[in-house]
């Protein structure tokens, strides 16, 4: 497979952003903070109604947009960006393109985008393939 | 005369070890269950997922969340936000292998936003390590602190 700058990589989509996944990722984090649990925290903390998916979960969708994209790769560095929520219900989709090729180390650059509110996460990472 | 000058300075944070006393074990079943609830399966070479740079650096430092925001002498009821992460890998990660943690509180800096007023900004290190030292990577974790007390 060849890479160019500037390649479009294929998008990845979250249809919708699971609660349960929540509590799921509650248990693996070993941090119970009700705002990705409890919707009625949410409303009285006055940060929307519904409930907020954990950062981590959403930087794993941008690895995993970056694994489809590079089959075989491997994710050497990575630094991502948490500019605003991402709500229980969201569809939430990472797209991304080639930035530098040096070698067999390529760099892109990301953003894990909700349908409706914009840009959540960005972020840069080099794969090496 | 800056508008911080008039409030107390952030509490004296930076290097506060957060050396984990715990061994973290990825184990094929919490692996798979990750895996499937970002919406991809596991691999099949026996890598763990990725994203267990911030998992298991967070579950073995030798501080719980609200341990490192009281290190801060900020209560984690008060709603800590992330704010930034990176991480560099020296070796990927593994199912049904092992791994413990180093790592420290770097700074903790007093700022004021337009949008959240009076904030702490914390930056901590970890560092995930096999049981024999080798370490396979560092991670970066900023995370943004509301001082509401602060508040106008």
């Amino acid at each position: 497979m060849s890479y160019a700058v500037g390649d479009t990589l294929p998008p990845f989509t979250i249809e919708s952003v699971s609660a349960e996944a929540m509590e799921q990722w509650a248990i693996f984090l070993a941090d119970p903070n009700p705002i990705h649990l409890d919707v009625e925290v949410v409303k009285a903390k006055g940060l929307g109604d519904r409930v907020i998916n954990q950062g981590p979960a959403n930087v794993a969708y941008m690895m995993n947009m970056l694994m489809r994209a590079f089959p075989g790769g491997r994710i050497k560095a990575m630094d991502s960006r948490f500019l605003d929520n991402v709500y229980g219900g969201d569809r939430a989709t990472v797209t991304g393109t080639v930035a530098t090729i040096e070698g067999n180390s390529i760099t892109c650059a990301f953003t894990l985008d909700v349908e409706g509110r914009g840009t959540v996460n960005s972020g840069t990472a080099t794969i090496e393939i | 005369m800056s508008d911080l000058d008039t409030l107390p300075p952030a509490p004296d944070a930076a290097g506060i070890s957060l050396d984990g006393t715990t061994v973290f074990t990825i184990s094929a079943e919490e692996n798979a269950a990750l895996c499937r609830s970002t919406g991809i399966e596991p691999a099949s070479d026996g890598t763990a997922h990725p994203i267990y740079y911030y998992v298991a650096t967070q579950v073995a430092m030798g501080k719980t969340v609200a341990g490192v925001c009281e290190a801060c002498q900020f209560d984690v009821d008060d709603g800590p936000m992330m704010g930034s992460s990176g991480v560099r890998f020296d070796a990927p990660l593994m199912v049904g292998t092992s791994y413990k943690v180093t790592g420290e509180i770097l700074s903790l800096i007093r700022k004021r936003s337009r949008k959240l007023g009076v904030m702490d900004v914390l930056t901590y290190r970890l560092r995930l390590h096999l049981l024999d030292g080798m370490q396979v990577l560092e991670t970066d974790n900023v995370w943004v602190l509301p001082r509401k007390e602060f508040a106008a």
